[in-house]
């Protein structure tokens, strides 16, 4: 490839490093002085700016930097037709002369000039340029005749049809500003033709490389020789800018070489692969700065070579993120390869040189700390650290270098060569190179130690920062191995915890079994006995973890459990898991009952446990907060207690509407109140207050492996609220307890407050007669002194008693006495009540509450009496009328009816007479002697008594009497109309109606003087005609009388009824005496007269009335 | 064909696994686990803002020396992971989209059934042994 370089003699031909110079190839003949004299600044001007590529194949078109490379032109050195390597021959040439004169032109140059073109012609050559150097002299002015000079001679001799073949130049090296423009359209043109001869080449070079491709499956294709090829294509599409590119040409040599390692074991005709089926020696670096690629490399120099050009052009257009990302599995893509081609390699060799690649390509990250690039490569370069560190520790493992580990001579060998096959690279003062890092960390345990852990906290940060959480757990996890290699337990159990709360939190149960194990023996290690214990019984309730394991912990458990101190609490977590709790007895419990629970559990201990308590905290519901939620009901179940997402719950959603001062809608929406609460990752509160609690009662008890049925009782002592706390089991020392139990189970003790009732039996309490009342004394929930004394008060008139022989008293006291609780006493009281009232009360004061108990009684007579006044005339009786009011009958005898000043005169037997409940008796007394009296008191009495053995008690009843005279005598005839001789139904007929005054003259009563009369005839039998009311006057004079005729018809037949009529005082409207106040009556008003008053003679007469005369023909 | 498949559910708590060789099931849980963080970042709207994921198959999630890790997600956010030896050169992205469908079908088989509560762990031994079969392309 350079070796062009070197065969032509030119000043560009010194070697920049390793590149390899791409530039085309330009050709310079005739003055060559003149040349020399402009090269440099063409040399730089040509690259400056960039020119439109156009591109065949539908290509895009690409502003792409041309240079160039100068050579004197040689005939030996132009191409032959057909050949494919154009582009390492020269491509394009120019002829350079400062000829002005046109004579000198015709004699010498125009012969020169003709030989040039001539053997260009004869190699098919177009690619040519003549450029005519001019000095600036003002000359040209002058010329006013065209195609005078030279330049127009050359264009007529040379390019007729081709115009731009021929350019003239104002030398640049005199005038600048005047020769600026000739100079950049000499530069343009320049460019543009070179780009068009380059292409042309670029484009042969192509086909070539495409031929070459298609031939790869035939027998002798050699991939080294084509990768040149390609190679050679990616530089020059490299050297003109054209980064990405040149990137695609290595992505398909990369590609193609894949193919073929894949295919190597199943194909024949790769036996070129068989070069690099020799066994590793030198596992140097990747090298990426620019490099070459050595003769007869090994697979992984070629690999290595390949990645680093990938890398330069990945960072050579900015994308120092892809070049993070392609490492990786590049790396993976080596060891795979390595494998299938069964390449040997010393052991560790490949680790080596894998760390050494991921190293380099970190370092190189490194340098670009831009924040968006970092953030960029982050989430590559974390894994890269990660494969990093695990390489390195792979190599401590190989090497005895990992904590107290102790090298054979046999390692130390080992490190020498490995050493040895990383070769040199130093890098620059206090920057070490990737390969001295790794030697020095291969030399001592200490900088391995530092390395390594250098390198997993870097890989376990970035990951952390590119928030790969897991990813960084696991290295973590990494680390804790090491670091308790370290004997570093504390740092280990930390990496370890962040790494269990991670599986936890997502439910990887395996895995956090696993972290559990790492836990045990870390905090064994640690010789901390309490979080070993604690470790060793998540271990084996570990269902996930192998039975033997699980059975070992079990007993390290209980070992270890005995050497304790203190009790230790430990969540139930998965230990135990809680399936039901359900409340057997009643919600409300009276104080004194028990409180039943019953739990069912399952025991994931992989062996029956001894349990020295089994509690269920009982909580004060009032200290508790209140948006903790409740279950109604008596069950909690597995679903209750599962831990529900806030997410999935129905969210409750209200409208809101706001209105505007005017009653206007101003906005409308909706709001949910929604309060989002994490699932409580941290360690619960174990601190149960296990003060008051329900408690297995046959203890200790054992719990089976798989469910277990628990019953807890307590005897609720205390009233008040309460809610099922937390869940407790005592293993000797370590002491597990539950989570809150939410929702909350309540549970509400109540008492019962002794109680005192008074019954009175069936039958209405009577007064006068000894009865029994039914004293029920209940005592509640708790007891009553024994001693103290409930007392009972009556009212005035009542006395009681309990004792079966003691007196009757107004008050008494009861001892309470030796009473269990909730047990009823039934006390009879005698209970006896004079005759004089009927309401009684009775105070009973108890020894529980201050609040006297009041109970009114009621009492009633034996017997109820009534009374009735009859008159006959001026005759007066008085009937009483006793009915029993007692459950048994009363025996009567000797009723006596007493009246001031009027003598009576009895009708009745002086037996004794047996009066049942609810019979009635009547006494008749007529009043032989009524004088003038008008009102009389009167006294009724009679004895009575219960049973035959008893004495007689005295019954009274006291009425009066009032008006007592007979006034008005009223008498009613019905007589037939005149001309009739019988009453008949349907003819009128003449009631005659006779009231006579008999009352005593003196007597000046003016209200009884007007009275009204109402006939009051049945409607069905009498029809009154005419009149029915009238009112009367009498003067006062005794037997005055006035008589009243009405008009009447019977309306059936048969033995009537007399109409009725009623006389009443009748007060007229006016009442004009002055000296009684008006009370404005301006309407009459009628009084009734009482019955003593008014006698009716006809009362009870009847007529006989005679059916119709004229039934058949009616009038 | 492939060494492993794996079911996580929406809270990324493993509802089913299937290994070829059992005993290197818990080796592949690690791997499965930390694939979850590609899973998420992935899923995660804010990377690429306006794009909504309409493909379900995730392509491969990442590799490592000795196995690729392929991912697919629901549109009920349940995770299939797949993890294929890197040795095995013959399955192509085709063939994986294939078995993700598979497995994503016997899924849906497997929810509707009604003795199978949504959310809990899969023990079904048919549909173990369909997996099973997917994974080992004996279907």
């Amino acid at each position: 490839m350079y070796k062009m370089n070197g065969k032509l003699a030119d000043d560009q031909s010194e070697p920049k490093g390793p590149v390899t110079d791409r530039r085309p190839i330009v050709t310079c003949c005739g003055e060559l002085e003149v040349f020399s004299a402009i090269e440099d600044n063409l040399t730089q001007a040509l690259p400056k700016d960039a020119c439109e590529w156009k591109r065949s194949l539908g290509r895009p078109i690409r502003n792409v930097h041309i240079g160039a490379t100068f050579v004197p032109f040689s005939s030996l050195a132009l191409p032959k037709p057909g050949q494919w390597d154009l582009i390492r021959k020269p491509v394009f040439h120019i002829y350079w002369t400062d000829c002005t004169d046109v004579d000198l032109y015709k004699n010498n140059v125009r012969e020169d000039i003709e030989t040039w073109i001539k053997e260009l012609n004869s190699r098919d050559i177009s690619d040519w340029l003549i450029v005519v150097v001019e000095n600036y002299d003002g000359k040209r002015t002058k010329q006013l005749i065209p195609r005078t000079t030279v330049l127009d001679k050359i264009r007529v001799d040379f390019a007729l049809k081709q115009g731009d073949r021929c350019i003239s130049v104002i030398n640049p090296g005199k005038s600048e500003n005047k020769t600026a423009d000739s100079w950049r359209g000499l530069v343009s043109r320049i460019r543009h033709l070179l780009l068009v001869a380059y292409a042309r080449a670029l484009s042969r070079l192509e086909d070539h490389v495409r031929q070459q491709r298609e031939k790869r499956n035939e027998l002798g294709w050699d991939f080294m020789k084509y990768f040149v090829l390609q190679e050679e294509l990616a530089q020059v599409l490299e050297m003109l800018g054209l980064n990405d590119e040149a990137l695609v040409q290595y992505d398909e040599l990369d590609a193609l070489f894949s193919q073929f390692v894949v295919n190597f074991t199943s194909c024949d005709n790769l036996k070129w692969l068989y070069q690099f089926q020799k066994p590793l020696e030198r596992w140097h670096g990747l090298k990426l700065a620019p490099t070459l690629l050595p003769s007869n490399p090994s697979i992984l120099e070629l690999r290595a070579y390949l990645f680093s050009k990938q890398a330069q052009m990945l960072l050579l257009t900015n994308r120092i993120w892809e070049m993070a990302s392609r490492c990786l599995p590049f790396l993976h893509t080596c060891v795979k390869e390595l494998n299938i081609l069964e390449i040997t390699a010393p052991p560790g060799a490949v680790w080596c040189w894998l760390f050494l690649g991921s190293m380099e390509v970190l370092q190189i990250c490194d340098k670009f700390n831009q924040a968006d690039q970092v953030e960029e490569y982050s989430k590559h370069t974390a894994s890269l650290w990660e494969y990093a560190s695990q390489k390195i520790r792979s190599l401590g493992e190989l090497c005895a270098l990992m904590p107290n580990a102790i090298p054979s001579s046999e390692q130390l060998h080992i490190v020498v060569g490995l050493s040895a096959g990383m070769g040199d690279s130093p890098g620059p003062l206090n920057h070490p190179s990737p390969t001295d890092k790794l030697k020095e960390a291969l030399c001592s345990q200490d900088a391995f130690t530092k390395t390594y852990l250098e390198l997993a906290e870097l890989a376990m940060g970035t990951y952390k920062h590119v928030g790969r959480l897991r990813m960084a757990r696991l290295v973590g996890q990494e680390l804790a191995s090491f670091y308790l290699l370290l004997s570093e337990t504390q740092k280990a159990a930390a990496f370890l915890g962040d790494a269990l709360r991670t599986f936890e939190n997502d439910g990887w149960q395996d895995l956090a079994a696993q972290i559990q194990i790492s836990l045990a023996e870390c905090h064994k290690k640690a010789k901390d006995t309490v979080k070993y214990v604690k470790a060793c019984a998540y271990v084996c309730a570990a269902a996930e973890v192998d039975t033997l394991i699980r059975w070992g912990y079990f007993d390290e458990m209980n070992k270890f459990l005995l050497k304790l101190e203190k009790p230790l609490d430990v969540p139930f977590n998965d230990i135990i898991k809680i399936n039901s709790v359900h409340i057997t007895s009643d919600l409300v419990v009276m104080q004194g009952a028990k409180i039943e629970v019953e739990f069912i559990i399952e025991s994931n201990f992989p062996k029956e446990v001894v349990c020295t308590f089994v509690g269920v905290s009982l909580e004060n519901e009032d200290d508790k907060k209140n948006n903790e939620k409740h279950q109604t009901g008596k069950m909690l179940t597995k679903k209750d207690l599962k831990w529900q997402d806030p997410f999935l719950q129905r969210l409750k959603i209200k409208k809101t509407l706001d209105y505007k001062q005017n009653k206007q809608l101003d906005t409308s929406g909706i709001a949910s109140k929604f309060t989002l609460q994490r699932k409580d990752s941290s360690s619960p509160n174990t601190q149960a207050n296990l003060d008051l609690c329900l408690e297995v009662e046959n203890l200790p008890t054992s719990l089976t492996p798989g469910v277990n049925v628990l019953k807890l009782s307590k005897t609720a002592t205390v009233i008040g609220k309460y809610c099922i706390g937390v869940a407790a089991l005592y293993i000797n020392k370590l002491h597990l307890v539950s989570q809150q139990l939410i929702p909350r189970l309540t549970i509400e003790v109540r008492e019962e407050s002794p109680s005192i009732r008074l019954y009175k039996r069936a039958g209405p309490l009577l007064l006068g007669i000894e009865q029994v009342m039914n004293l029920i004394l209940t005592i509640g929930s708790y007891l009553i002194e024994p001693k103290s004394k409930i007392k009972l008060t009556a009212s005035s008139g009542l006395t009681f008693q309990v004792e079966a022989n003691e007196a009757l008293a107004n008050s008494i006291e009861i001892e309470v006495g030796e009473k269990p609780t909730f047990s009823s006493t039934k006390v009879s009281l005698r209970v006896f009540a004079d005759l004089h009232s009927k309401d009684h009360q009775v105070t009973i004061q108890v020894p529980w509450t201050t609040k006297p108990i009041l109970v009114p009684l009621t009492f009633s007579p034996p017997m109820s009496t009534t009374w009735r006044l009859f008159t006959i005339s001026h005759r007066k009786f008085v009937q009483v009328n006793v009915v029993g009011q007692c459950e048994n009958s009363l025996i009567v005898e000797s009723p006596q009816l007493k009246i001031k000043d009027i003598p009576v005169h009895s009708n009745n037997c002086d037996s004794s007479l047996i009066i049942y409940n609810g019979s009635s008796n009547s006494f008749i007394w007529e009043l032989t002697e009524v004088g003038l009296t008008n009102c009389v008191k009167v006294e009724f009495s009679i004895q009575y008594k219960l049973n035959q053995g008893d004495d007689y008690k005295t019954y009274q009843f006291f009425f009066d009497i009032t008006e007592l005279k007979t006034l008005y005598i009223l008498d009613a005839v019905v007589e037939p109309a005149k001309g009739s001789e019988f009453c008949r139904v349907g003819i009128v007929c003449n009631l005659h109606l006779s009231i006579s005054y008999v009352g005593p003259t003196e007597d000046t009563d003016l209200d009884t003087r007007s009275i009204m009369y109402e006939v009051l005839a049945e409607q069905s039998v009498w029809a009154v005609c005419g009149r029915t009311a009238g009112v009367v006057c009498f003067t006062g004079e005794e037997g005055s009388v006035q008589q009243v005729i009405l008009d009447v018809m019977p309306l059936t037949s048969g033995f009537l009824p007399l109409p009725l009529v009623r006389i009443s005082k009748y007060i007229p409207a006016e009442t004009s005496l002055p000296d009684k106040p008006s009370k404005g009556d301006t309407h009459p008003r009628l009084e009734p007269f009482s019955s003593g008053q008014v006698y009716n003679r006809s009362k009870g007469k009847q007529l006989h009335i005679i059916a119709g005369t004229s039934d058949n023909n009616p009038q | 064909m492939a060494v492993c498949a794996a079911i996580v559910g929406k809270e990324n708590s493993p509802k089913f696994f299937c290994c070829v060789n059992p005993d290197e099931e818990l080796n592949f849980q690690y791997k499965v686990l930390s694939s979850l963080d590609i899973i998420e970042e992935k899923l995660n709207p804010t990377n690429k803002p306006g794009t909504e994921i309409k493909e379900l198959y995730l392509g491969m999630l990442y590799s490592l020396e000795t196995c690729k890790i392929y991912g697919y997600v629901t549109n009920t956010k349940i995770k299939f992971i797949i993890v294929v030896d890197s040795s095995n050169l013959q399955l192509r992205d085709n063939e994986i989209r294939s078995m993700f469908s598979k497995i994503h079908s016997e899924y849906a088989d497997m929810v509707s059934n009604p003795f199978y509560t949504p959310g809990e762990p899969i023990t079904s031994k048919l549909f173990a042994s369909s997996i099973k079969n997917i994974i080992t392309g004996t279907v």
